[in-house]
């Protein structure tokens, strides 16, 4: 929302902006929400703001431009500058997690002999949102941004203001982490994970 | 895909820089690379068994993504709450 105001449009523009360009996205911003803050209440105070903070700032959007990508972004600012301020309760940041692998510089996969595509396609859904919901928050937000809402890494820069070397890598960091997660589900499973099909 | 069809013995066992490869294999995947990353797709997963077994994990894990995550049903009140609040300051 740093964006110089382009122009200002009509009451009947900006209707017609809300109702055909912003509101299409409510349930994807609501998922966003809920995966951001785990909390009925919390995920659509969150939407509610967003949306409030849209009109208020619609003359900032630039019709024809991505405004799913752009919703997305005021709700992220949002949700850590408001949302995580206000919060009693700090927000589950495993800090150690997030640490270890933004300041290792060999950050290497060991495992991938052990997980295998096949017990990966069995899993239930429930234990594939866990393991999502288990990661940090901010390797959470890339894989949901890129695999569940199917944004481009430039998108991801722009929603996140990081460069897209950062989203690359920051992706692949996020992924690592989730096959561990996956790979203790398929132990407790018990899912075949060493041996050759 | 006929690659699937090749036996992993005519693969390298070893992956001579999996870090990048994988990282590679995972913009591929995100189809940041277009038609130049077909053919490096198509090379990798010919000749090296880590990278074609991290290739189909990876893409079982983005089709469980997709398809498996819940989706939570948005509050029916939320969307009439939005309009009726953006009414308020109109």
């Amino acid at each position: 929302m740093s964006e110089v105001q382009r122009r200002k449009y009509s009451q009947e523009e900006k209707n017609a902006i809300f109702d055909g360009e912003f509101m299409p996205h409510i349930d994807s911003m609501y998922n966003f929400g809920y995966r951001l803050t785990f909390d009925e209440d919390d995920a659509k105070d969150l939407v509610q703001d967003t949306y409030l903070k849209a009109y208020r700032f619609i003359n900032s959007f630039e019709q024809g431009t991505n405004a799913k990508a752009w919703l997305f972004r005021i709700l992220k600012n949002s949700f850590i500058n408001e949302y995580r301020k206000k919060s009693k309760q700090p927000t589950k940041v495993d800090y150690q997690e997030v640490e270890t692998y933004y300041n290792s510089d060999d950050v290497h996969y060991q495992s991938t002999s052990d997980l295998r595509a096949e017990s990966v396609k069995d899993m239930l859904g429930d234990e594939i949102s866990n393991a999502l919901n288990s990661l940090a928050v901010d390797f959470r937000t890339v894989i949901i941004l890129c695999d569940l809402e199917g944004f481009t890494y430039e998108e991801m820069a722009k929603i996140l203001d990081i460069p897209i070397g950062t989203v690359r890598s920051r992706l692949h960091r996020a992924r690592n982490l989730l096959k561990e997660k996956l790979q203790g589900y398929a132990h407790n499973m018990g899912y075949n994970t060493d041996e050759e099909e | 895909m006929e690659m699937n069809d090749n036996p992993s013995g005519e693969r390298k066992m070893q992956c001579s820089d999996e870090s990048k490869c994988f990282e590679l294999l995972e913009s591929i995947l995100d189809g940041e690379l277009q038609d130049s990353g077909k053919e490096v797709l198509k090379e990798k997963l010919a000749k090296c068994q880590p990278c074609f077994e991290h290739y189909h994990l990876e893409q079982a894990i983005r089709d469980v993504l997709k398809t498996k995550c819940t989706k939570h049903a948005v509050p029916t009140e939320l969307a009439d709450r939005i309009r009726k609040e953006i009414q308020d300051i109109k």
